[in-house]
């Protein structure tokens, strides 16, 4: 770890990349992010990109008096999870041109390309509602001043936050972005991962449907046969019917 | 508390569906329909996706049916020879279903074909049921009722076969349209067809009602059965674990409704019954006749 007294290099995380297992059983998982930066004026961003998934937006036209789902819009590369915190407003740390060149902040978040069917509007439009669609759905966070700088020993300055991702996060390699700025000059960046594998369970049952969906069909009606079975047994033990 | 759908991908909370498998299995039961009818419509109306609603429901089914012919069974209340046959129908209905409900889903308009069966249905059948229950309650002013209607061209077809337990002399023709037509309906709205499975096996094959419940359920076992592998294989949609969440508080709603139907009046249960489907219709008919809050929503994927 970083020594006392000595000036860190222009910013330290843990390189090395993180496991971390979720259960579904329970809300979700905090996780804790820290890192040194020399002592002094240094503000920081952290972007944390979560893996990528498929979303289908639909567009909702007026056709023949109803109301139907027709435009649909495919996005194959969309982060499933995305939250950026900083250690102060990000407008108070540089500007916007600053953080457009440095692709920062959701406005600047890359979606892909989006397959558009049956619909005359441009892709922007789309970005724009998915954006505000994710961030109503709590998956598109912005955390401001919810980085804490702390002066460590010597000459470091210690940063720490924490994020939560919760039970049902897509499991893959989170992306995790650090920023560092000085009088709204950007300084120095680096990057580590988070590997979230949902743990257990669910995990396998996933698995089944996709990679063996013929047998996992026929345990499902196995299963729902069982338990149907049981429960008709267990109420004529009870005399109940 | 929270529980992961593995294939839903989200989270729920168990609590509430099991209420949910509760109270429609209490209707079920009281009603003697599957609930499938309801209970799809209401796991879309939750935030399920369509296509997993329907899926995993059909895989609910099996489990609930099956539960409900062991009892009729017993009673002697299946008639097996006629189930099989309706079952044939709709075992090639169901894969007709399946192949209509892929191509549109491909063409991205399975989730309007979804909500567009269920108003349609819906709607038809709960009015169909307010008026033949209001008419056999003697609301309606008719002296007699007109439930029976001579069908001269069932009786004219050929390919005639004996069914003992229905004790009917009929050709193999209807019941085999009958279940086809069920058939197709079951792939597409993840029902067991129940709701028009029994007032077809009344009014067009004119079984007694003694029979009608037992023998729709066990053919509903198998058509289920086959929707739920089907949809497993070709969409990879099937929550079994959304399926047994329901199912559980499916069997013990079943059980307080069979209680609560021995307390009931029969024509006034049945009004009650048609105003909950008519109602669960226009529902689903709003939907499509006000103007959304949003016209650009997130339709799958995204949790």
């Amino acid at each position: 770890m970083i020594l006392s007294g000595q000036s860190p290099p222009e910013i330290f995380v843990d390189g090395e990349e993180r496991d971390i297992k979720i259960r579904p059983n329970i809300a979700g998982t905090e996780v804790v992010l820290l890192g040194a930066t020399p002592a002094g004026q240094r503000e920081i961003i952290i972007e944390v990109v979560g893996p990528k998934r498929n979303i289908t937006l639909q567009e909702k036209r007026r056709f023949l008096g109803l109301w139907l789902g027709l435009g649909k819009i495919n996005y194959n590369n969309v982060p499933s999870y995305y939250n950026i915190l900083s250690s102060k407003p990000l407008n108070e740390i540089s500007d916007q041109e600053t953080f457009n060149k440095l692709g920062l902040g959701l406005e600047n978040l890359p979606l892909g390309k989006a397959e558009i069917i049956n619909s005359d509007l441009k892709q922007r439009i789309f970005d724009k509602r998915l954006r505000t669609e994710m961030q109503n759905k709590g998956q598109f966070l912005e955390n401001e001043s919810s980085i804490a700088v702390r002066s460590g020993p010597g000459k470091v300055g210690l940063f720490s936050t924490e994020f939560f991702l919760p039970s049902n996060s897509l499991q893959g390699k989170y992306f995790v972005r650090y920023f560092t700025f000085r009088d709204g000059n950007f300084i120095s960046y680096t990057e580590n991962t988070i590997d979230l594998k949902q743990a257990g369970f669910s995990r396998v049952v996933w698995l089944t449907a996709n990679n063996f969906p013929l047998i996992y069909g026929l345990l499902a009606v196995i299963l729902s046969g069982l338990v149907g079975w049981l429960v008709s047994i267990i109420f004529r033990q009870l005399k109940i019917s | 508390m929270e529980f992961y759908l593995p294939i839903a991908e989200m989270s729920i909370n168990p609590v509430g569906f099991l209420v949910l498998g509760i109270v429609v299995g209490t209707l079920s039961g009281t009603f003697g329909v599957g609930g499938g009818f309801l209970m799809t419509p209401l796991l879309i109306l939750l935030g399920i996706p369509p296509a997993i609603a329907v899926a995993s429901e059909a895989n609910h089914i099996v489990g609930s049916s099956l539960s409900g012919t062991i009892g009729h069974l017993r009673r002697r209340a299946v008639d097996i020879r006629m189930g099989n046959v309706l079952l044939t129908g709709g075992v090639l209905g169901s894969i007709v279903g399946i192949l209509i409900f892929n191509s549109l889903k491909e063409a991205g308009f399975v989730d309007l074909l979804v909500t567009i069966a269920y108003f349609f249905f819906l709607t038809i059948i709960g009015l169909l049921m307010l008026y033949e229950s209001l008419d056999s309650m003697g609301l309606l002013g008719h002296k007699k009722r007109s439930r029976f209607y001579h069908h001269s061209w069932v009786m004219g077809l050929p390919l005639k076969v004996r069914f003992r337990r229905s004790g009917l002399y009929i050709s193999l023709i209807p019941p085999y349209l009958v279940g086809f037509v069920v058939g197709i309906l079951s792939a597409i709205m993840g029902v067991g067809g129940g709701f028009i499975m029994i007032p077809a096996m009344i009014y067009i094959l004119r079984m007694p009602t003694s029979v009608v419940v037992g023998t729709s359920l066990y053919q509903i076992i198998f058509i289920t059965s086959i929707v739920t592998i089907l949809h497993a294989t070709t969409n990879q949609t099937v929550d079994f674990v959304l399926a047994l969440i329901l199912l559980v508080g499916g069997a013990i709603g079943a059980q307080l409704g069979v209680r609560l139907s021995n307390k009931l009046k029969g024509p006034a249960l049945r009004v009650a019954l048609s105003i909950l489907v008519l109602s669960v219709g226009i529902v689903m008919g709003l939907e499509l006749i006000l103007e959304p809050d949003q016209s650009i929503t997130i339709l799958a994927g995204g949790h």
